[in-house]
């Protein structure tokens, strides 16, 4: 392996995890949601109701496209760097 | 004498029966609610949860109209509520997709959710403006309809300062929850009862004016 395809494989190995830590921090959810459900309360009746409020919520799914693409990219950018590699290499 | 006060005793008795039955407010006779809600307050709630995923979703487009006597609330109860099926949102935009498509609840062909009153039973009185009954009714979801029964909660303001600046009129909060199961409505999916619980818990916060 040449330092270029290492320098890709750290990279995404980066890339992967601070994803997945984003999405444990973000409270593990399955779904990325755009939306979540805040309670409030109603004084003239003394009871509770829900609104919507607007908050992105990091979820598995994203984390998943991301880390795919990332593995994707890096696999390209590792094959491209072994050729660039292969023929610089002194004869 | 031991008549009169016999008489008197069941005139008292059945007075307090009655009374038991309804509101102790200001307005008298039949009222009629309005649950057209332009600010989003009105709305339900569901629920489904199983070990892989928890599902929390409402619709804040419910109308409808209520109609009973206000002394005589158990007996005269009457009414109707429907929701579009999309109006349903859960905040992720992919679910409430597949919620209103042809392998959930198909929108396109049952485009809404009703739920019409027959009765009310069991009413308890918990203060004079605020009663608990158990409400039963047919609920049409995807085209079937079963009957269902609601534990509601109901209030009755008086029109006052406080509910002016709300809505006009007398106002009428109901609290209602009950649970359903997709299967009885026909919904069948390979997710149901793995991702999407086949029982939904549902709850529904109303407010309703009888100036409308």
């Amino acid at each position: 392996m040449n330092k270029n395809q290492k320098r890709t494989i750290i990279i995404g190995l980066i890339i992967i995890t601070a994803a997945v830590v984003i999405w444990l921090i973000s409270g593990g959810e399955i779904f990325t949601k755009t939306q979540v459900l805040i309670e409030k309360k109603d004084e003239l009746f003394g009871t509770t109701y829900k609104e919507w409020q607007n908050k992105f919520i990091w979820g598995l799914d994203l984390t998943l496209i991301i880390s795919g693409v990332t593995v994707l990219v890096s696999g390209i950018l590792f094959f491209i760097f072994k050729k660039k590699g292969r023929d610089e290499k002194p004869s | 004498m031991k008549n009169l006060v016999k008489v008197t005793f069941i005139v008292l008795f059945f007075t307090t029966l009655g009374h038991a039955q309804g509101f102790d407010v200001k307005a008298t006779g039949v009222q009629t609610f309005s649950f057209a809600d332009q600010s989003s307050r009105n709305q339900a709630a569901f629920h489904s949860t199983t070990p892989f995923e928890e599902i929390n979703g409402l619709t804040t487009q419910i109308e409808g109209k209520v109609t009973f006597d206000v002394i005589d609330f158990a007996n005269t109860l009457k009414g109707q509520f429907t929701i579009p099926v999309a109006s349903l949102k859960t905040g992720i935009e992919k679910m409430e997709k597949d919620l209103r498509s042809s392998s959930w609840l198909d929108a396109e062909k049952y485009p809404t959710i009703t739920f019409k009153i027959t009765k009310a039973t069991n009413v308890q009185k918990i203060s004079p403006n605020k009663l608990s009954a158990d409400v039963i009714g047919d609920f049409t979801l995807h085209g079937v309809t079963k009957e269902i029964t609601t534990k509601d909660t109901v209030t009755y303001l008086d029109e006052n300062e406080m509910t002016r600046a709300r809505m006009p009129g007398d106002l009428l909060g109901i609290l209602s929850s009950f649970d359903i199961q997709l299967s009885d409505f026909n919904v069948e999916h390979l997710l149901l009862g793995k991702r999407v619980s086949n029982d939904i818990q549902i709850k529904v916060n109303l407010v309703g004016t009888n100036k409308f």
